[in-house]
């Protein structure tokens, strides 16, 4: 699904250039469950926010469901993003002024989905996520573990066929954290590839694989069990 | 007074069900979200919404003003072809511009100009007569007309015919006003007759509909001209300029020809002449009447038009202004649904017309706030400039520039934060990177010095209009017009002028009275027509003439500087006169006493008995101009002056004078004018600017401190962590307090170093405009400036003492 070689990501300021992705060749295969982890500053978080789509490398080939995105423009990006990709950020990001119900419902209004579909699509995954009965609440009546439902609930409703996930439990505590991970990897064994940026070696156990990264360069693969 | 900008709890409401029902998805979405945006940050809305709403109501009041000028004497469906006939007449000094043309001049030149359709002659002013019904009598001011009034101006009869506006000699033509003044609710007035003056009796032959407030032409009634020409026979010679008169030109026909052939036209029957007539247009009677040289200037009323439209513009900048520097100062809190939009697909252009959209709706929203406030300030508005203004919410015009200024406010608001927004990058704002707010910081503070310069710059103008109207109001005038009452010489007045005179000085509470045929204050007869031994060839010097009592010198107030007084024997010949000292000085060196002056062509010689100061009239910026002064016997003279003694009761001598007047002349109501109101009065120009730019400066200040106070809220928010170390480290609430307020005063010094610059030039400029006016004060600039920062730091106080004095366990926490 993922195949991209020789990455490279510079950040430059006026003194200095700070090589965040160095070179950089990862391959997912569809229905994959990855882990990416290393200390901070490895470039982690560069890297997905580059399979995201939300920011361009500076070289090298991104090659996503067979098509090369690297030099995309911005349209086409977010055109190919909001079909295929799902995100969940370490701090939720919802919208304040949307309730439970119409945070899950965005992707679906960009997306066109409509009306009477997107009820029936949110209140699924709504079911799913078992928030149902907060649907008219706003974020900020929601519990941590709660919010990071919704916010998942809000990646899958699209149906992407990629999520990820950028340190999901970061926020949590560790019995909602691990209620996300069972979610993570109910959606997982559905068939959805999910890539997964965190510093816990708990979480990252949820994964088959996981990608160790140090300076913008891989250091080690372990296959999971 | 304090603001939280804390949110509180939103909900759905009614609103958005309605709401939800109209719009597709997306752009409900939006509205959603704005709506929730601006119920959750009610402190914030209100800021945006009330600062635009008062500009726009600044905006409206300004418009429906402009409006009202631009459209003077648009009732005239002729407008584009009728013409007033001016005049210029050229003298050593200056050239005379003046709208009094010849009696006999109008109808002559539409038989002989074959440009000309039609011609219309009226008398000068407005003659007030005395309307007797019965036992009711009331005054009531109008004009003689030629019937071509009724065809060339737009004059609709409610009764009679345009036709036949006057049925026979002796008739008169109403309005619907004077109709009710005189016959009160009777429905069919024409045919009655109404008693004139206590003399003759005239035919009511036609009631015309009111005229509008903003009509150059103003009656109560008209009388066929023939009757005025009859009884006038001065009218007659070429050489005298005692007539309106105006003129329709034919559709076709050529401005420019029938001006060269007006020019020369009065020489053909008077050669030595100096009025040269050209034909002045109805679009610029109201606007444009400013002359120098005999040319149109193009100035006039038009400048305060221009300058009101501009400021109504600036005050909407201002206000715009407050709603950018808010909306990018909370972007920080917008940033984060920028991000997720993006990351779910939204496009730059979406989420722009996302923010330009909100702007737009809080515009909208400001608009609804604006017209009530508008219906509630209208009134007051209206008393204030003197018109009467409506809202005319009928009129599409008005319904389309009132949407029309809101979007534009909302596009020029909602810009610049749609664009700075819209361009965050979703990577860092979703991972709390705090913004590089540089860029927007420092067009922020731009805006925030544009705002307190245009503040600045029209709080010195109103000072320095004040100052200047105070000035000339103070001007020493050379009589005393305080206490000096003016009463027109009506009926048996004349005739019994000694023992009017004679009573009122009786009561005790009168110092003296006089005759004369002119309002002291005001301009009116003059004459280039005196010659003297020593004067240069050629030389043209134009000379007011003034018919008085002797007692006029010391009624009014001039004194004699040397010389003596008239006295009843100079009446007749030989002639003698009293004159000014600055026509002293045009007469040669010394003194003029028994120096002769003549009309060029007569041999009468006048002879200088005594010299008075110079005294101010007509324009009271002006320098003062030369006056001779004759003796004329009462029934020459046209007012009354009495001035009462400083120390009297003011009621209680009007009412001595009303009795003493009732006797001798019975069948008037008593009517009389105070001269400082007339003195008053002559500055309503001024007078209107000085309350209008007082009003916008204030209201302009009012919008930018919303602003700043907004601003410095969030700034405030925004620092709260740095302030809680800080207090934590030690900082008191005072060096709090300035840190927080320093950066806010620098923007205001800054703005008083561009407003002084451009405040001096704009009002020399125009104080250059008026021969006497005040030097420029330094002070007022000072005072401004001090105002500003004053004003600054109040509004900021607020909020930095509240941040200064917050709990720092607290803050420190929250975070």
């Amino acid at each position: 699904m993922i195949k991209i070689t020789d990455l490279e990501k510079f950040y430059r300021t006026e003194e200095v250039e700070t090589i965040a992705l160095n070179k950089l060749s990862i391959h997912v295969n569809t229905g994959e469950f990855v882990a990416i982890m290393g200390p901070s500053g490895c470039g982690k978080s560069t890297l997905l926010n580059i399979l995201g789509m939300l920011d361009d490398p500076d070289g090298g080939s991104y090659v996503f469901n067979g098509v090369e995105v690297a030099h995309f423009n911005e349209r086409k990006r977010a055109d190919l993003r909001k079909h295929n990709i799902g995100f969940v950020f370490q701090s939720f990001n919802l919208i304040d002024e949307l309730t439970v119900f119409e945070n899950v419902e965005l992707p679906l209004i960009y997306t066109g989905v409509p009306s009477s579909e997107r009820v029936k699509r949110v209140e699924e995954v709504l079911d799913k996520m078992q928030i149902m009965h907060r649907r008219n609440h706003y974020p900020q009546q929601l519990s941590g573990g709660q919010q990071q439902r919704v916010a998942i609930a809000r990646a899958v409703v699209n149906k992407p066929k990629l999520i990820l996930a950028d340190e999901p439990t970061g926020n949590l505590d560790s019995s909602n954290g691990n209620e996300v991970m069972e979610l993570l990897t109910d959606l997982n064994e559905q068939g959805t590839t999910i890539i997964m940026v965190t510093h816990s070696e708990h979480d990252a156990r949820y994964s088959h694989r996981i990608i160790r990264l140090l300076d913008g360069q891989t250091v080690m693969e372990n296959i999971m069990i | 007074m304090c603001v939280s900008l804390t949110p509180s709890e939103p909900g759905r409401s009614q609103i958005e069900s309605f709401l939800s029902k109209i719009f597709p998805d997306m752009i409900k979405n939006y509205i959603k979200t704005a709506y929730r945006s601006l119920t959750k940050n009610k402190a914030y809305s209100f800021l945006n919404i009330f600062g635009l709403a008062i500009g726009i109501v600044c905006a409206a009041l300004i418009f429906l003003w402009v409006e009202d000028e631009v459209n003077y004497d648009s009732v005239n469906l002729k407008k584009d072809r009728l013409y007033l006939v001016r005049e210029n007449q050229k003298y050593d000094t200056y050239v005379f511009t003046h709208s009094s043309t010849p009696g006999l001049m109008g109808p002559e030149v539409k038989e002989t100009l074959p440009g000309i359709a039609n011609t219309c002659r009226t008398s000068e002013g407005g003659i007030t007569f005395l309307f007797s019904q019965g036992d009711k009598s009331v005054y009531a001011t109008g004009k003689y007309a030629d019937p071509s009034i009724f065809s060339m101006f737009t004059l609709p009869f409610i009764q009679g015919s345009a036709s036949k506006p006057f049925s026979q000699y002796h008739s008169v033509v109403i309005t619907e006003a004077a109709s009710k003044k005189f016959f009160g609710n009777e429905k069919s007035v024409i045919g009655k007759t109404i008693k004139v003056d206590n003399k003759q009796d005239y035919v009511v032959s036609g009631v015309v509909k009111d005229l509008p407030a903003n009509s150059s032409l103003q009656f109560e009634w008209l009388m066929p001209f023939q009757i005025h020409l009859d009884g006038s026979p001065w009218l007659k010679p070429w050489g005298n300029n005692n007539t309106t008169t105006y003129v329709e030109l034919k559709p076709n026909a050529d401005l420019a020809t029938v001006n060269k052939q007006m020019l020369n036209y009065i020489q053909r029957h008077d050669p030595k002449s100096l009025g040269h007539m050209f034909l002045f247009s109805m679009n610029d009677w109201r606007l444009r009447d400013d002359f120098k040289d005999g040319k149109m200037t193009g100035g006039g009323q038009i400048e305060y038009v221009h300058l009101f439209t501009i400021i109504a513009w600036i005050i909407l900048l201002i206000a715009c202004i407050n709603f950018m520097n808010l909306a990018t100062a909370r972007s920080e809190k917008r940033a984060r649904e920028v991000g997720v939009r993006k990351v779910l697909g939204a496009g730059k252009n979406s989420l722009i017309f996302q923010f330009i959209g909100e702007a737009v709706f809080m515009a909208l929203i400001a608009a609804g706030l604006a017209l009530i406030l508008l219906t509630l300030l209208l009134p007051a508005f209206n008393l204030l400039v003197e018109k009467q203004l409506t809202l005319g919410l009928n009129k599409s015009t008005h319904v389309f520039a009132l949407i029309l200024i809101a979007v534009i406010c909302g596009l020029v608001a909602g810009s610049y934060p749609a664009l700075y927004l819209s361009s965050f990058r979703p990577v860092a704002v979703l991972k709390g990177i705090k913004l590089k707010d540089s860029s927007a910081a420092y067009i922020r503070k731009g805006l925030v010095i544009l705002q307190f310069s245009a503040s600045i710059i029209l709080i010195i103008s109103t000072v320095i209009i004040y100052l200047q109207i105070q000035h000339v109001k103070s001007r020493e005038l050379g009589f005393n017009k305080n206490n000096l009452l003016e009463i027109d010489l009506q009926g048996q007045m004349a005739k019994n002028y000694t023992p009017i005179r004679e009573e009122l000085l009786n009561t005790g509470h009168i110092e003296n009275v006089a005759l004369a045929d002119h309002s002291i204050i005001y301009g009116g007869n003059n004459t280039n027509g005196m010659t003297w031994e020593g004067k240069a060839p050629g030389s043209e010097i134009l000379i007011s003439q003034r018919y008085v009592t002797p007692e006029f010198m010391a009624t009014s107030g001039l004194t004699i500087l040397e010389g003596r007084n008239l006295v009843v024997r100079d009446t007749g010949r030989p002639v003698h006169m009293i004159i000014t000292k600055s026509l002293e000085k045009l007469m040669g060196k010394g003194s003029a006493l028994g120096k002769t002056m003549h009309f060029e062509g007569d041999t009468t010689m006048a002879t200088v008995v005594g010299v008075v100061n110079d005294y101010v009239y007509g324009n009271m910026y002006g320098k003062p101009d030369p006056v001779m002064f004759f003796v004329a016997s009462p029934e020459y003279n046209t007012v009354m002056y009495a001035r009462i003694k400083p120390q009297a009761d003011i009621q209680k001598s009007l009412a001595e004078i009303q009795g003493i007047l009732k006797k001798y002349n019975p069948l008037y109501p008593f009517q009389y004018r105070f001269v400082d109101d007339q003195f008053n009065g002559m500055f309503q120009t001024e007078m209107l600017a000085s309350k209008l730019s007082r009003l916008f400066a204030a209201l302009a200040i009012v919008i930018s401190c919303l602003g700043l106070f907004g601003l410095a809220a969030y700034t405030a928010e925004r620092r709260t962590k740095e302030i809680g170390i800080r207090k934590v480290l030690g900082a008191s609430v005072t060096s709090i307090t300035s840190l927080l307020s320093r950066d806010f005063l620098q923007l205001v010094v800054l703005s008083c170093l561009i407003a002084f610059p451009l405040a001096y030039w704009k009002m020399s400029l125009w104080l250059k405009g008026y021969q006497y006016h005040i030097d420029m004060q330094w002070w007022v600039y000072v005072v401004a400036g001090m105002l500003a920062i004053i004003i600054a730091l109040i509004t900021i106080s607020f909020q930095t003492i509240k941040a200064a004095l917050a709990n720092p366990v607290k803050s420190l926490r929250s975070e």
